[in-house]
Formats: C-alpha cells, sequence, structure tokens
C-alpha cells in the first residue's frame, strides 16, 4: 500500500476533526451526572441515534474481517446478512418492555436492570455475575479493535506511522474526546464514522464489479476456480447457519453498549425509527463485504487458513495503484475501516467505564463522583489493553470466538426476565453459571460446535432450561415485584 | 412471517452438489437467502413502525415500594437504581 504522504493527511485531518467534535460536545453537556456522560442525557434523535447504532454494531472485524471469512467460505457466508439481521429481530423482544421502565427508574447501566428485576440473597452474586461476563465480552471487543487500529494506521501511512504508534496514539485520541464529550461525543463521531464507511464501501463495491463486468461473471470466475465457494452447503452447514443466527441475534443484544442506546434515545419515537432504519442496514454493508470477499476468490490465490484477512487491504492496493481518484477512493475506504474501528472501540470504552463503576465496583449514583469513577475505570481498563495489543503476534482468538458465548447466558436475566414475572433470582444465578462453565470449558477443550451447534448455544438452552424449572419448583420468593409489568401473567 | 424466512433462508431443503443455476447474478440459493433476507428486512422495518413502545409503563409503577429489602440484602438495596436527575421528572 502506498499511500504514504497522503494517508497520513487524511489520518491527521480526520484525528483534529474527532477532537474537534468533542469539544463541542463538552460545550453541550448539561451537567456533570452519569446519565449525562454516559447516555448523553438521554437526547440522541433519531438520526444520530441511528449512526451511532449502525456505527458501533459494524465494526472493524466486519469491514476487514468478513471479507475474509467470505473468502475462505464462499457464498454460504451470505448467513452473516442474515445474522446481522436477526439482531435487529430479537431487539423487538427487548426495548419495548425495557425502553419505559429505563425512562422511569433512569436505568444507566444493564445492572440497574437487575437491581430492579430481581431481589434476594443472590441478587449482588447475580449482578455480578452479568457484570463480569458482559464486560469480558467489552474487554476483548476492545483489544481486537486497538490491534486492528494499530494495523490500519500502520497500512494508510504506508508505515510511516508504526503499529505501536497507531495503537498508542488512536488510544489516546479516543480517551480524549470520550472523556471530554462523553456519549455525545461518540454518538456525533460514530455519525460520521458511519457515514465514511457506507460511502467507502460503496465506493469499493461499485469498482470490484465494474471491474469485473458484473455480478454473473464474478460467479462464473469463482465457480471456474473454486466450485466449493459456489455449491449448495452440507447438512451440517446449515444447522451452524441456524445456529449462528441464533448465537448472533440473542448475544448481540445484550452488549452493554447497545442496551445503552436504548436508554439514551431521546424518545420511544427515536427508537422505533432508528430500529426500523436499521433493519435495512445488513443489506447495505455485510451483503457488500461478503460479495467483496468472494469477487476477491476470482482475482487472489491465497492461503485461505493465514492470509484471507488480507483480502481488502490487497484489493485497495489493486485499485490504489491506478493513481488519482482511485488512489483517493481507496484512501477513503481505509478512512472508513478505521472509523469503524474507532467507533466501536470507543462505544466499547464507554460502557466498560460505566459498568465497572456502576455494576462491579462502584455504587449506583447521580452525582459528578459517579461520572469521574467511570471515567476513571475507562482509562485504567485502556492502559491495561494497550500492552497486550503492542504484542502483535499474540493470539486471543479463543477469547474472542467466546465473547458471544458469554453473552448469550445473560438471555434469561434480561429477555426471559422482561416477559415472565416468576422467574426468581436463584435459579437465574445457577442457570447463567453452568451454562457459562459448560460453554467455557468445551471451548477450552477444543470442542465449539457440537454437531454445528455453537457450544454458547447448547450452553444458553440448559442456562434457560435450570432457570425455567427451578423457578418453577422453587419457593424462593424472588420473583419480580408484581408492579413491574402489570400487563404480564405469571 | 419473519421466522418463516429465517428457515427458507437456509437451503437445507436442497441437495448437495446440485448443478449450478444463477438467478440475479448468484447461485440460485444465495439469491433465495437473498431474497429472504430482504423480506426479513422489510417486515422488521414494518413491524419496527407498528411496535408499541411506550417512554413510561403501563400502569403507574410501584416497584420501588413493593421491592421491599431483603434481609440477607440489606446492602444491595441500598445500590437501588436512584431515579437520575431531570430525567426522572420525565
Amino acid at each position: 500500500m502506498n499511500f504514504g504522504l497522503w494517508g497520513v493527511i487524511g489520518l491527521g485531518v480526520y484525528l483534529v476533526a474527532l477532537v474537534g467534535v468533542a469539544e463541542v460536545a463538552k460545550q453541550a453537556k448539561l451537567d456533570a451526572s452519569p446519565s449525562d456522560h454516559f447516555l448523553a442525557g438521554r437526547t440522541l434523535g433519531s438520526f444520530v441515534l441511528f449512526m451511532t447504532l449502525y456505527a458501533t454494531a459494524y465494526s472493524g472485524n466486519s469491514l476487514l474481517g468478513y471479507p475474509g471469512r467470505a473468502y475462505r467460505s464462499g457464498f454460504e457466508f451470505i448467513m452473516a446478512t442474515g445474522f446481522m439481521m436477526s439482531i435487529i429481530v430479537v431487539f423487538q423482544i427487548l426495548v419495548p418492555k425495557l425502553r419505559p421502565l429505563s425512562v422511569r427508574h433512569g436505568f444507566v447501566t444493564p445492572g440497574d436492570w437487575i437491581r430492579l428485576r430481581f431481589q434476594g440473597p443472590w441478587v449482588r452474586t447475580l449482578r455480578w455475575a452479568v457484570a463480569i461476563l458482559m464486560s469480558l465480552a467489552l474487554a476483548n471487543f476492545l483489544l481486537a479493535q486497538l490491534k486492528a487500529m494499530g494495523e490500519v494506521a500502520s497500512l494508510v501511512t504506508a508505515g510511516r506511522i508504526p503499529y505501536e504508534g497507531g495503537v498508542i496514539g488512536l488510544a489516546a485520541v479516543i480517551l480524549f474526546y470520550e472523556t471530554r464529550g462523553g456519549m455525545r461525543a461518540v454518538a456525533w463521531t460514530d455519525a460520521a464514522q458511519g457515514i465514511a464507511m457506507l460511502i467507502g464501501l460503496a465506493a469499493l463495491f461499485s469498482w470490484l464489479i465494474s471491474e469485473a463486468g458484473g455480478l454473473d461473471e464474478i460467479t462464473l470466475a469463482v465457480a471456474a476456480k473454486r466450485p466449493d465457494a459456489v455449491s449448495v452447503p452440507t447438512a451440517i452447514v446449515c444447522v451452524n447457519w441456524f445456529s449462528t443466527i441464533t448465537l448472533m441475534g440473542l448475544a448481540s443484544v445484550l452488549y452493554p453498549q447497545a442496551i445503552q442506546r436504548v436508554f439514551a434515545a431521546e424518545s420511544a419515537t427515536a427508537l422505533k425509527r432508528s430500529f426500523a432504519g436499521m433493519s435495512f442496514m445488513p443489506l447495505a454493508t455485510t451483503l457488500i463485504v461478503t460479495l467483496i470477499g468472494i469477487a476477491a476468490i476470482a482475482r487472489f490465490d491465497l492461503d485461505t487458513a493465514v492470509d484471507a484477512d488480507g483480502v481488502v487491504p490487497l484489493l485497495l492496493r489493486e485499485w490504489g495503484s491506478a493513481g488519482g481518484w482511485a488512489t483517493a477512493a481507496a484512501l477513503l475506504v481505509f478512512l472508513g475501516a478505521l472509523s469503524a474501528i474507532m467507533s466501536t472501540a470507543d462505544s466499547c470504552l464507554l460502557s466498560l467505564g460505566s459498568l465497572l463503576a456502576r455494576d462491579l465496583f462502584g455504587r449506583a449514583g447521580s452525582d459528578q463522583a459517579a461520572t469521574a469513577l467511570g471515567k476513571r475505570w475507562a482509562a485504567v481498563m485502556l492502559i491495561v489493553a494497550i500492552p497486550f495489543a503492542l504484542q502483535r503476534e499474540i493470539t486471543l482468538w479463543r477469547l474472542i470466538e467466546l465473547k458471544m458465548e458469554l453473552l448469550i447466558q445473560c438471555v434469561p436475566a434480561f429477555l426471559l426476565a422482561l416477559h415472565w414475572k416468576g422467574l426468581k433470582t436463584g435459579p437465574v444465578l445457577a442457570g447463567l453459571l453452568i451454562g457459562t462453565l459448560l460453554s467455557v470449558g468445551l471451548t477450552f477443550a477444543g470442542t465449539t460446535r457440537l454437531y454445528g451447534v455453537h457450544v454458547g448455544v447448547a450452553g444458553c438452552i440448559v442456562n434457560l432450561a435450570i432457570a425455567v424449572v427451578f423457578s418453577l419448583v422453587s419457593r424462593d420468593a424472588s420473583r419480580m415485584p408484581s408492579a413491574i409489568l402489570p400487563t404480564q401473567s405469571s | 412471517v419473519i421466522g418463516l424466512a429465517y428457515v427458507m433462508s437456509v437451503p437445507w431443503y436442497r441437495e448437495t452438489g446440485a448443478p449450478l443455476r444463477i438467478w440475479f447474478g448468484l447461485p440460485d440459493w444465495v439469491a433465495v437467502a437473498l431474497f429472504c433476507y430482504v423480506a426479513v428486512a422489510v417486515f422488521n422495518a414494518v413491524a419496527w413502525s407498528l411496535a408499541e413502545v411506550s417512554d413510561t409503563p403501563d400502569e403507574d409503577d410501584t416497584a420501588q415500594a413493593l421491592h421491599p429489602p431483603h434481609p440477607s440484602d440489606a446492602s444491595d438495596t441500598s445500590e437501588s437504581p436512584a431515579p437520575i436527575g431531570h430525567e426522572a421528572a420525565r
């Protein structure tokens, strides 16, 4: 990649713009409460909410990792469009019940729901267990974004900014604008980053299609080169397809940063409009990156086990080598990818700070001290993560794989608890612990799928069964206060 | 409808190794999956437009009053989420 000086200039302009947005966001702050810092004072309107949901949902992995997965798997990776869409479908189970309660009770973090909904001697342990699972998922998501930031900064500047400089420098910029402007800065920069991502992807895909002579030509060329990439998937792949849709749909809605955006919406109407718009974004993003990866099959001969993640940089190198507008457009795609990575990283960091301060180590509060505690925890987590991110060769794939398997274990405490008053604290905690142990144990024993079903999904089924059966037979009085969801039958 | 579209999007009903047929520039089973996902997107967007999402609970929520401190959870009840300043008044 030979963007060199133009890459440095483009990156510099982009970072200055981010810092400027942070200052404007700081001026817009209403007070120093956690609600104002972590949820933008619950003032996010339809457009900004939509863009921040979009930029947060589509990470660097979506733009750089998914084309590599499509290159390896072929057309069967169309499943990614389905599983990204399933997230917005599953939000329909969560949002209509959680949103009014969050406004009424001033929720800031997911733990606030646990505090309100559950009772009894095990409620604190349950809140900690949920917070630990969510923090682990966020921390390894953050680590993956930091590593990707270093790689992209190095690529876009042709090595003028080394990997280590990219990780530390960009992490510092994120910490600056997140600390200064909180959720407002994160959401506003997400809006700009989302637009850059969309334009970059559309430009790259248009170039690929025009180069190949149309979609038919791409499919025929792929079929000639790798017939397995176009063939009807086997039964085990079909089972895995269903399992992935289930895993991603159920687990992704429980990302704390996603839940906090439900709390941060200006109104229920803004929330509905944003989610209605988000329904179409997998078609505009995941489908496009899948087709980009598939188009690369006909162009490159890569070792699918090692080099496939480099598909997008390879395509951009080819595209950018034409010079002129092509180089500028390729540069825009790279900045779009960097935007996607940074927008996910900043959301993770903001959520992680609030989660650790409020749900795990601190106390719920509405004062300036509670906000400051969250900022400090965010800074601590970033400082702790950077040395790991600087180890370029470190392989955390197993942990990253575990991320969704951990989050899905929180399904009973949220999705079921919102709809069933009879669910009790002890059984939910027991189910969560056993489901987590089962998923983690099997993963570390080298089994990530059982007949195509993710171990996290299998663990969640056991988890749900324990939570439901023991809630039905238990005499424990820790069911939900009857007035929380008055229209539901128990 | 959304559930049915998801079930039909996965080509479990197709024979592995069937000859390649191209629809709309894609292998036919991919085109079917994509058609299903477009249907999911449309129906999901309509469902969100029609969804009843309120900014206030269905009835007057007296949950705090009905959430008495459990004897063994006394320290936890002190952490009940305090309504946060200005938005609590909404």
